[in-house]
Parts: C-alpha cells; sequence; structure tokens
C-alpha cells in the first residue's frame, strides 16, 4: 500500500519514487584479485536485519542515496547521499 | 529554403484551459529553461543565478536549478547566459524539453495531493518551494508560486498525459 | 409502520419514509435506518443463508463485524455483492438481494446439507473429494462452486469513478466514539494538524446508541456539539464513512472513503470511493471493542443478536428486537440493554446471568436467572423459546428475541499490522495490542478502559499528550459529568457451555461450530494457524471479527491450555475488504498508464502511421499508402526505397544525454568499454557500454560538441536505466570527478534522413557546407538551418548503411522541419519509414540491437573485441572480462544466416543445428536472434549466435524450431548483408 523512505534532500517520498539496486558494496579497485570481482558482483549477504542498500531517488532528486533498513521490520535507520556515504555531513 | 518559416507547436497547444471558480488549469507558454549544474561542492549559485536576471530560479536537485521565463531566449542570449554561467555551472538548454502546466485555486493543492505525496501545506511548502515528485505515474516539479498557485515541470512527451490526468483529479471540483 | 418500529426515540427521521426493496419485496425505512435496521423494523429477521449447511440466518451485529447479513446491493455494473446490510445506509430505492440460497431465501434445496451435517466436519472438503482424482474437476468442483460462496460479482463494466489521495497530519485518529472524539477535541485544540475518521455515517460510534447523558445532555447531543466544534477547527479534517484498513510502515495508513456509496444516482464528477494514504507524525487508534458471541446450541436462529447491537437498533434506530425478548450475559453491560428495553415498553422475559456470583443489583421488574445458560435456542426461520441451563436442570422460555454478550475483545488489527504480535491477558479476558509501537497510541476501549467517562478521560489525555510530543501546547480537554452508564468490568470468558443440544455456531460466516475445533485438535490440527485452514475458522470476508477469541478459548480448553499458549493469526490489511476499484482509483482506461508521445506523432499521422507501442512510446511503426493491403508491402517498399533515393525517419525517442564537466571525457573513458578521451570535438564515436560482470549493457554514439560537453544516445528501450547508471557512476562510485549529465531526450527532435539523396535533400535545408569533404562520416555539430532561422545538430551517423544523417531541433519545430525535409525531398523520392523497415536496413548491414544485446554476450561475441580497450586502467566491466567462460573458444558469436531455398523463411528464436545432426540439446549450435525478410537479398535473413560463427561462413546448416516442428536448410554466412565494404557511408 505505502511506505515511505527518507531522503535527505527531498524528506519523505513514498517508495514509488525510487528505485532499490541492492547492497550498497565498496566498487574494487580495477587491479583487484579475481576473488573480490567475483564477490562485488554476484555474492550478496542476505541478513535478517541491518542491511546497507543503494536507493535512487528516481522520480525526485534523482540522487543515489546510501539507505540502512532492518530487513525484518523495514524500519529505515539512516539515509545520506552516495556521493558522501563515507562523509559525516550530507549534501544537502 | 531560407524562404520556409519554421513554425513552432506547443506541446500542449491542443489542450483548452480549465477555468473554475476552485480551479483553473492553463498551459504556460514555451519560453526559456535552462537547466543549471554546477560541479559538486560550487556554493551559493542560486543567488548569483537570482541575480542575473534572467528568469524565476527554482531549485532542480543538489548543485541544480531551473532558470524559467515565459518568454522564449535566442539563440546568442542563450550562448550569452551559458558563457557567464561558466565557470560556476554549465547550461543546458531544455526550453523545448520541457512544458509548464500552471494550477491555480482553492482546491490546487487538493487535486495535486491525489498524486502526490508532497506535504503541499502552506507550512511545510511555502512559496518559492520546489520538489521534483510523482504525480500519479508521472513524475514533475512542482513549485508554489502563490498561496494558492502551482507551477508544474514536465517532460514533453508525458506533458499531455499529466494535463489529462490533472483534468481527470480536478473533475469533482469543476 | 410496522410493530416493531417504535413510535418515538433514536436518531432516525420519521418525516423522511424511504423506500427500498429486499429480495424485489418492497419495505420502507426512514432517513438514518442503516439497510439493517429497516429490514429489522419491517420484521424481516431472516436475511441469508449460511454458507455450508444453507441454514436460515438473521442480523447478528450492528456494525463491520457483520457475518450473516451479506447482501448484493444495486444494478448492471454497480453489483456490489457481500456488502454488510449493518454498514449499509439506507437510501431511496436501494435494492438488496440475499446471497447463498437457491432457488429462494424462504426455501433452500441446500439446505439439505444439514441433513447430511455429520459428513461435512471441519476438514470435509479435504478427507471426501480425494479420489477418483478424475472427479475432481468434472463432480466435485462445479458442486462446491454451485453450491458454496458468497455473493457474485457483475462481469459488466463499473460506471463508476473512483480516486486515490494523500493526506498529511500531525494526529491521526482512528474512530469517533468518546476516546476519538475527545483525543481529536485535545489535540485539535492545540492547532495541531488532525484527521479524525469513522467508518460509520456520523461520528459518535458507541455514543448514537448510549441513553447515558453527559452534564444533563444526551449523548447524541453532546457528540453533536463536539463535532461541531471540532469542524470549526480549520485544522481538523473529519472523514466519515472512512474506513482505516492497513497501518503500514512510515506510519502512513490506508483508508477508504464511501464517498458516494449510500446514494442510487452518485454524481459522475465525483469519486464514488477515495483511497487515501495518511501520512501521520502520530497516531491514536480508538477502535473501541467488540462483543463476543456466547456458543450455545442453536445460537445462529434469527432472532439471536449481540446484546450490543440491540441496543443500538432500540436506542439509535427506534427498532424493537422483537416482543418477548431474553438477555443472556456474562457480564454487567447486559443490564444496559435490560434497562433500556424495559423503559421502551418491550417485554423482557428474563436475564440470563452466567455469573453464579453477578454482584450486579438490577432495578428492573425482570426476572434475573443468575449461575444459568442458555444451552440451546429453538425455532427454524425465527426464534421461538430458548432452554435455560441451571445446575444440570433445564428450564424452557419463550422467546422471539435473544441478546447475547460474551465479553469485550479490544479491536486491536490495525495495531497489530506491522507484525507486532497481540498478548493475552487473563486479567481483561482478551487479547490486548502490542507495546512500544513507536507513533501509535491507543485510547479508550481498545485501551482496556470501560465506561464512558473513562474513554472521554483517556482519549483527552493521549490526543494532548500525541501533539505534545510534536512540540504542541496542549491541554486535556475535560467534560461534564456522564449520568447513566453501566460500566462494566471485564467478563469472565465462558468457553465451554454446559447442556448444549444443538449446533452451536463459533464463526457464523463460515458455519464453523464448536465441534469442528474439537475435531481439528484430535486430528492434529490444534495449531492455531492450522486450525484456521483446517476448519476455515476466521475466513472470508469477517475474517473471525466475531469468531476469533472464541475458537482460541474453544482451542485452549481443547489442548488444556491457556489462550497465551494458542496465540492468535496474523492481522494482515485490509481490516475490511477495499474493493479493487478504490486500489485502481483513476488509473483505468485513458488513464491507466501515461503515453509519451514523440514530438513527431502528429508529423506520422499525417503521413498514415501505424503505431506501436514501445514502452511508453507510441512509435511509427510503417506508413501504408493506398493500394497496400499487408504491413510487408509497406515495409519492403520503405526499405527499397531508403537504399535507392532517401527516407526520413523518426529517431526523437532515442536517449538523449548531455555530458558535461571537467571530466566528461574521463567519465565515458571509464563507462564505455572503447577509448574517449581523444574524441575530437566534432565526431561522433560508437561505444560499447558494459555491464560490470562484462556483459554488454547498451550502445549508441556519443558526439563531441565542445571540450566538456558530449550529446550521448542510447537506445530507446535503455533510455532510462543508462541515464541512472550514470548517475550511479557519476555519484557512487567516482564522486569526486566533475560530471555534469543532464537529459535531453525531451528537448530534441530528431530524424534520420538516409538514403544515397539524403545530401541532396538536406543542403538545401542546412545552411552549412555538408559536403562529404565538408562534414564527413562521423562529423557532428551545430547546424544552422533555414537562412539562420533555426539552430540544430546534425550527425553523420547510419544505421541503415546508407549515406545518412540524423538532424536534431528543438521539439517545438520537429514537425515543421519535418514537413519541410519531406517537401525538399519530394522531387528526390523521398518516403517516411518506420521502425519496420528500420529493423529491416539494420539487419541487413548486421548492425545488432537488444535483440543480439540480450544479456549473454560480450563484446567480442559481436565482432567487437576492437572496441575493448586494452590499454584503459579501469572501464566498467573491465576487471571481469577476462573470465574463463567470457574467454572461451566456442561462444556463440554473430554470423548471418539465410535459406537455401529463397522461398523458405525461419524465425527468430530458432536453433542451429549442423546439417545432418539430431535435433537435440546437444547438438545445438546456437540461435537465430533476429530476422528480416530483406527485398535487397531477396528472401528472408537472419543474425545468429552460433559456435564458431564467423569460421564457419558458407557452412550449410539446418535452422529447427522446435515449439512448431519447424526444419529450414540454410547456410551461414557473414552478417553484413549490404554493402560489406562500407562504401556507401563514406560517398
Amino acid at each position: 500500500m505505502a511506505s515511505l523512505v527518507p531522503c535527505p534532500h527531498c524528506g519523505a517520498r513514498p517508495k514509488e519514487e525510487f528505485t532499490v539496486k541492492g547492497a550498497a558494496q565498496v566498487r574494487p579497485a580495477p587491479d583487484t584479485d579475481k576473488k573480490s570481482w567475483v564477490d562485488y558482483v554476484y555474492l550478496r549477504e542476505n541478513p535478517r536485519g541491518r542491511y546497507e542498500e543503494f536507493w535512487h531517488h528516481t522520480s525526485g532528486c534523482r540522487r543515489w542515496l546510501v539507505v540502512i533498513r532492518d530487513t525484518a521490520t523495514h524500519e529505515i535507520e539512516s539515509s545520506c547521499d552516495a556521493a558522501f556515504a563515507g562523509q559525516t555531513d550530507a549534501r544537502t | 529554403m531560407s524562404d520556409f518559416r519554421p513554425t513552432f507547436r506547443p506541446a500542449l497547444g491542443a489542450k483548452t484551459a480549465i477555468t473554475s471558480a476552485e480551479v483553473k488549469l492553463s498551459a504556460l507558454p514555451e519560453g526559456a529553461i535552462v537547466q543549471v549544474l554546477a560541479p559538486p561542492g560550487e556554493q551559493d549559485v542560486a543567488s548569483f543565478l537570482s541575480g542575473l536576471g534572467k528568469g524565476g530560479v527554482r531549485t532542480f536537485s543538489p548543485g541544480q536549478w531551473l532558470i524559467v521565463g515565459d518568454e522564449p531566449m535566442t539563440q546568442e542570449d542563450m550562448k550569452t547566459l551559458f558563457e557567464t554561467l561558466e565557470p560556476r555551472a554549465t547550461g543546458v538548454d531544455q526550453s523545448a524539453g520541457r512544458a509548464r502546466i500552471r494550477i491555480d485555486g482553492k482546491q490546487a493543492g487538493r487535486v495535486l495531493s491525489k498524486g502526490t505525496a508532497l506535504d503541499l501545506s502552506a507550512d511545510a511548502f511555502p512559496v518559492g518551494r520546489s520538489a521534483t515528485t510523482l504525480i500519479g505515474h508521472i513524475a514533475a516539479h512542482i513549485t508554489r508560486i502563490d498561496s494558492d498557485s502551482f507551477e508544474l515541470i514536465v517532460l514533453r512527451g508525458f506533458a499531455e498525459s499529466l494535463w489529462d490526468d490533472l483534468t481527470r483529479m480536478s473533475a469533482e471540483y469543476r | 409502520m410496522t410493530s416493531y418500529r417504535l413510535a418515538t426515540g433514536g436518531l432516525i427521521d420519521r418525516q423522511t419514509p424511504l423506500s427500498f426493496s429486499f429480495d424485489g419485496k418492497r419495505m420502507l425505512g426512514f432517513e438514518g435506518d442503516s439497510l439493517a435496521s429497516a429490514l429489522l423494523a419491517n420484521g424481516q429477521l431472516l436475511v441469508g443463508r449460511s454458507f455450508k449447511y444453507h441454514r436460515p440466518r438473521g442480523i447478528l451485529t450492528a456494525g463491520t463485524a457483520e457475518p450473516n447479513a451479506l447482501m448484493t446491493i444495486g444494478q448492471g455494473g454497480r453489483t456490489e455483492p457481500n456488502t454488510r446490510a449493518t454498514m449499509q445506509e439506507l437510501y431511496q430505492g436501494l435494492e438488496a438481494r440475499s446471497q447463498s440460497r437457491w432457488p429462494s431465501l424462504e426455501f433452500d434445496v441446500g439446505a439439505l446439507n444439514s441433513l447430511f451435517s455429520p459428513f461435512l466436519g471441519a476438514g470435509f472438503y479435504y478427507k471426501t473429494f480425494m479420489w477418483p482424482a478424475a472427479f475432481w474437476e468434472k463432480i466435485y468442483e462445479p458442486f462446491i462452486r454451485k453450491a458454496a460462496g458468497l455473493g457474485k460479482a457483475s462481469y459488466e463494466a463499473d460506471p463508476d469513478s473512483y480516486d486515490k489521495c494523500w493526506a498529511h497530519c500531525d494526529l491521526l485518529v482512528i474512530g469517533s466514539g468518546p476516546a476519538g472524539l475527545a483525543a481529536a477535541l485535545s489535540a485539535g485544540r492545540s492547532g495541531a494538524r488532525v484527521v479524525l475518521v469513522d467508518e460509520h455515517s456520523a461520528a459518535g460510534g458507541s455514543l448514537l446508541s448510549e441513553t447515558a447523558t453527559i452534564g444533563g445532555a444526551s449523548a447524541s447531543q453532546f457528540v453533536a456539539e463536539t463535532v461541531a466544534e471540532l469542524a470549526s477547527l480549520s485544522n481538523v479534517q473529519i472523514l466519515t464513512r472512512t474506513t482505516a484498513f492497513g497501518w503500514y510502515d512510515g506510519n502512513v495508513f490506508g483508508a477508504v472513503e464511501r464517498v458516494q456509496k449510500h446514494v442510487l444516482d452518485p454524481l459522475p464528477a465525483v469519486p464514488v470511493e477515495r483511497l487515501w494514504r495518511v501520512v501521520s507524525k502520530r497516531a491514536i487508534l480508538a477502535s473501541g471493542a467488540e462483543e463476543r458471541p456466547l456458543v450455545f446450541g442453536g445460537n445462529d436462529i434469527p432472532g439471536v443478536m449481540m446484546a450490543t447491537a440491540m441496543r443500538t437498533y432500540l436506542n439509535r434506530y427506534g427498532v424493537a428486537p422483537g416482543k418477548h425478548v431474553a438477555i443472556f450475559t456474562t457480564n454487567d453491560s447486559g443490564y444496559a440493554l435490560a434497562r433500556d428495553l424495559e423503559s421502551a415498553g418491550v417485554n423482557l422475559v428474563a436475564v440470563i446471568d452466567g455469573r453464579p456470583d453477578a454482584g450486579f443489583r438490577y432495578s428492573g421488574r425482570a426476572r434475573v436467572i443468575k449461575g444459568a445458560y442458555v444451552s440451546d435456542a429453538h425455532g427454524r426461520k425465527a426464534l421461538s423459546s430458548i432452554s435455560v441451563w441451571k445446575n444440570g436442570s433445564v428450564e424452557t422460555l419463550k422467546a422471539d428475541a435473544l441478546a447475547m454478550s460474551g465479553g469485550f475483545s479490544p479491536i486491536i488489527h490495525l495495531a497489530c499490522h506491522r507484525g507486532a504480535k497481540p498478548v493475552w491477558s487473563d486479567e481483561q479476558a482478551g487479547f490486548l495490542a502490542p507495546t512500544g509501537l513507536n507513533g501509535f497510541e491507543l485510547a479508550g476501549a481498545v485501551n482496556t478502559n470501560s465506561g464512558i467517562a473513562a474513554c472521554l478521560a483517556d482519549g483527552a489525555a493521549r490526543g494532548a499528550a500525541c501533539v505534545e510530543a510534536l512540540g504542541f501546547t496542549a491541554s486535556v480537554a475535560t467534560f461534564a459529568t456522564v449520568e447513566g452508564d453501566i460500566v462494566a468490568p471485564p467478563a469472565k470468558p465462558i468457553w465451554k457451555i454446559p447442556g448444549i443440544k444443538g449446533k452451536a455456531f463459533v464463526d457464523y460466516q463460515n458455519d464453523v461450530h464448536r465441534k469442528d475445533l474439537a475435531l481439528a485438535v484430535r486430528e492434529g490440527y490444534g495449531h492455531v494457524e492450522l486450525a484456521k485452514r483446517y476448519t476455515t475458522n476466521g475466513m472470508a470476508t469477517d475474517q473471525g471479527k466475531l469468531s476469533n477469541v472464541n475458537a482460541i478459548g474453544l482451542l485452549a480448553e481443547a489442548r488444556g491450555v491457556s489462550p497465551a499458549e494458542i496465540g492468535t493469526t496474523t492481522f494482515r490489511p485490509f481490516y475490511t475488504p477495499v474493493s479493487f476499484g478504490a486500489l485502481a482509483g483513476g488509473h483505468f482506461g485513458h488513464h491507466f498508464q501515461p503515453v509519451r508521445e514523440s514530438p513527431l506523432h502528429d508529423w506520422a499521422k499525417k503521413q498514415s502511421a501505424v503505431f506501436i507501442d514501445t514502452g511508453l512510446w507510441y512509435r511509427s511503426s510503417w506508413f501504408p499508402r493506398n493500394s497496400e493491403t499487408n504491413w510487408r508491402e509497406s515495409v519492403d517498399r520503405e526499405v527499397l526505397n531508403v537504399r535507392a533515393n532517401a527516407g526520413l525517419c523518426d529517431v526523437s525517442t532515442l536517449g538523449k544525454i548531455e555530458v558535461c564537466g571537467n571530466d566528461a571525457a574521463e567519465f565515458l573513458n571509464r563507462v564505455y568499454s572503447n577509448g574517449f578521451l581523444k574524441l575530437p570535438i566534432g565526431k561522433a564515436r560508437y561505444g560499447l557500454m558494459l555491464r560490470e560482470d562484462g556483459f554488454i549493457y547498451d550502445d549508441g554514439t556519443t558526439s563531441r560538441l565542445e571540450e566538456h560537453r558530449f550529446f550521448m544516445t542510447t537506445t530507446t528501450a535503455y533510455a532510462a536505466g543508462v541515464m541512472t547508471h550514470l548517475e550511479f557512476c557519476a555519484q557512487a562510485l567516482w564522486p569526486d570527478l566533475d560530471v555534469r549529465l543532464a537529459s535531453v531526450t525531451d528537448q530534441w527532435a530528431q530524424m534520420s534522413v538516409a538514403g544515397p539523396k539524403s545530401r541532396r535533400i538536406l543542403q538545401p535545408i542546412v545552411d552549412d557546407d555538408i559536403s562529404n569533404a565538408a562534414f564527413p562520416f562521423l562529423a557532428a555539430k551545430e547546424v544552422s538551418l533555414f537562412g539562420g532561422q533555426l539552430q540544430g545538430r546534425l550527425f553523420r551517423i547510419s544505421f541503415s548503411g546508407e549515406l545518412a544523417y540524423e538532424l536534431a531541433v528543438p521539439a517545438g519545430y520537429g514537425e515543421s522541419v519535418a514537413d519541410a525535409i519531406m517537401e525538399a525531398g519530394n522531387p528526390h523520392g523521398i518516403q517516411p519509414y518506420g521502425v519496420e523497415a528500420l529493423s529491416v536496413l539494420r539487419v541487413e548491414k548486421g548492425h545488432v540491437t537488444h535483440s543480439e544485446i540480450n544479456g549473454t554476450v560480450i563484446p567480442a561475441d559481436l565482432g567487437f573485441e576492437k572496441m575493448v580497450s586494452q590499454t584503459k586502467p579501469d572501464f566498467i566491466g573491465k576487471a571481469m572480462l577476462n573470465r574463463e567462460g567470457l574467454t572461451a573458444e566456442d561462444r556463440p558469436r554473430l554470423v548471418g544466416v539465410v535459406p537455401l531455398d529463397p522461398k523458405a523463411s525461419f524465425r527468430t528464436g530458432s536453433h542451429i543445428l549442423a546439417k545432418d545432426a539430431a535435433a537435440t540439446l546437444e547438438n545445438d549450435q546456437g540461435y537465430v536472434t533476429s530476422i528480416a525478410y530483406s527485398p535487397h537479398v531477396g528472401s528472408t535473413i537472419g543474425l545468429a549466435l552460433v559456435r564458431h560463427g564467423p569460421e564457419r561462413h558458407g557452412e550449410e546448416v539446418v535452422v529447427w524450431n522446435g515449439l512448431c516442428g519447424e526444419f529450414t536448410a540454410a547456410r551461414l554466412c557473414n552478417p553484413v548483408f549490404v554493402d560489406p565494404q562500407n562504401e556507401k557511408l563514406h560517398v
């Protein structure tokens, strides 16, 4: 029916405005060993609980976000702009 | 073929404006829309843009703005504007890529709330505020231009569908 | 009107009679009646047949939990089955029909099932209809389908409109009984934005059925004054006829408003139902409590009714339930009904109180029998007498109506919708809502308060607390003294009543009786979720609103454990059924999904295009000319004309993206597998975009217009995906790069002008020199048109293999410029061509699309190995391209295929077999990805991905279509059927 995803730029919006890409992993450096690449491209954790994912605010600001959500309760812990995922201050 | 006169055809040219006491729907002139894109970290571009006096400035996305005006911009004016923007920002001409719709009236907010989850109350979305959101199935950029007036900017290819949807959504208030 | 309607009292308007019909019988009710109250007033006790045994059934409740009085309302496309008569407002001209009966309500053949009922117990279908298997489809299922089921939907289209909308508030209050009204008042006075919803036609809840007074005024007068104050506050919105049906993530509530379900002829411009999604910072559930039935023999005979329902019919609707009424209760609330019945002048036969030690002192005239039970009710289509069991001896009392009250269960459904489980309370004798619901509070009876004063106080306090938590300054609303309210402490539940002879129903709607539950336990289905499926208790439209707690109690007793150990089944939305119309809202017909129209759409229409859906776009498929009757005739002509003269094709739907910024070239270099750093200004380049797993994602041309401004095109299908992908790369992977992306797909009308005469046609339109020397293959630049009247962008690129240009002009000028090109091209034989001809031209030229780029191919499979840079340190897909599987020798590779017999043909998707090989999976050599009839070659031609394909040109093979059993002798060949030396591109 409805659920809301908080966008750090636009506020809470319905999930229909977003596209989810899956686990927010760090892309390996190009010369990293093959196993790391296979892990990055194919292998995913499937936790019951806290999960970091890339979400795109497709029908809004079109920014990529890192959304931390609980897969069991759907509770969203935080969301921040993917460009600033490692930093404390999200660009607004 | 310099004797040929290319004619301009507005995206919503075939639509008749809706005028009623509670809600009005009209296509805004296809003047100029310039998408302004700043590099990461560039500060205070909005006030710089407002200072240029080239049209209304709308927040579009982090680091991006729209300059909108009712009058078309000549190729030379557009080029000059782009040069003025550099190096702080890049301009991209979207004058033909977007259509603008204006919706006014006491029920304008209620009509839009049939499509968008945006809180359009005056406190949450005051005059001058902009946001891109889904209106039903169509993404559109909404700006509150007056207490009971909103400007919608939509991809040209979706303009007629959005217009038809708004017509349906406003039917009960006419 | 009838002897059941009282002369005075109630909230009905006796000056406004309403005529309606039930099963064709004309009846009269009053404004303010529900369909159920009007039926009762007309003495219509029998309103339906039960689901399985086809037993006569009457009206049991006065509200949302009604399991029996389900009716079909309306005619034609407005037919609405399973309407609860208790929730349906009466209107002039209403037509109601009973369900689950054949041939008539009075005489029902299915009632014979009752005689066979020993064979129809729980699990009956599972046990009986198992064999022979062939009987299932032909005999058992049709029989069950005819005999069972509730109302029938109409096949006619619904003529009404529906809508959806969003609302935002600080506090949503669900339910407008005493607690809800008080909560809304406290919160509303603070200035907070409040939405108050109630599923009934008027606010007030249980207060509308009360005879108690508040500050000397009647309860209904108190409601009217409170609602008037709330309505005067601009920050408060009251939605009646609105059921909050679900609690969702992020404190969003779903609710459905029945805007025009209480009128015969809805206004066409106004929706009949509106689906609300309410985003609330805080919410209060003030849903009240549901009275539990008592499980005794014949507790389903028409005339047996819930005690609160009987009180509602009496006090709110002015309907006497019978002439000789008995009450069977386990708690003090039954005495409120007793008092009200006696003061209305109805003969009260007796109050049977299950508690031997009941302390309540009843001051009325009626006889009170304590420590007794009604063990059986008697009668066929109407109640005639009851058996009262006390200490082993049975007394029979004559009665035509019996009220029952087994205590109250809080209505906690919504509080459980997000997964938290209810908690059993021995003290409250019921399941309570889980605690710690973030932002969702309970108030009133659902919060275990009993009595009007307690509910008012609880609601007022919680309403104030909720908005204070949000930063508002609120004071707790206070109310005048309540008088005449009987406050009932929680009832000790009585699951098992002694001395029962007849069938004692637990779930009325599903015809589940107490022995079914005992059987489920005996047969190993005692777990609450299993018992539900085995017995069907708690299924169908009411989802066990009345029955679940009794069923859990009986299961607990049969298993010898506490109800706490049994637990409940899972509460899920929707609380009550929601129509598909409301869920679809306005998105049907023309508004089902948006249409994207190309700026050349009307030009194409003028050229009599046949359109085809491509995603949301409509693209021109072909352009029939007068004598042509078959699409192939048109397409062949268009193809030949492009090769001989020139054609104009609308390619505006291609994705177009401007890539700007100081690092734009570096960015492109990383997202394409081939190099872009050195692309000169004024040049276009074909680019391959890979996925991170090494397979090709999309292709297109990108042109460098300025040092830091590129113009990228994508395929139509992947336009949105590529933009999203580029944004991901720019924002998430390489945020340190200065790259700025703008989608300009809609900005440009883009036309492909292709064919040997295209230059001659375009040169008079384009002011710049477009000769081969000045504007060679892959040139790209801004050009001036019509003597400087217009600026456009011109690209010398070709999908057809002919000399060709793509001209982009601002979308609003597209139609006009296309007209001009057609006019200029007329002497040269220009014709429009559509995507079908475009597809033939590209297959003839061996150009790939997403038919070939199907997620399984890497650049080398298509002969693009040179487009994979060996020198770039990084690009998307680089790391994974060197995997064993992707470097294998025998990967299927692109090849052409033609039938040996030019009249023969084959289909896309067919497989390639070696000439004499058997048609087996092991012998599969690859498959055909695209086919076309090539008027240039004079036969069907195809592109295929075949093992060692490029080394097998000239080999005879068989094209095998296993689905249709087709074998076509064919030859593998060069996939470029036209101009393999690319001479035409450079003329």
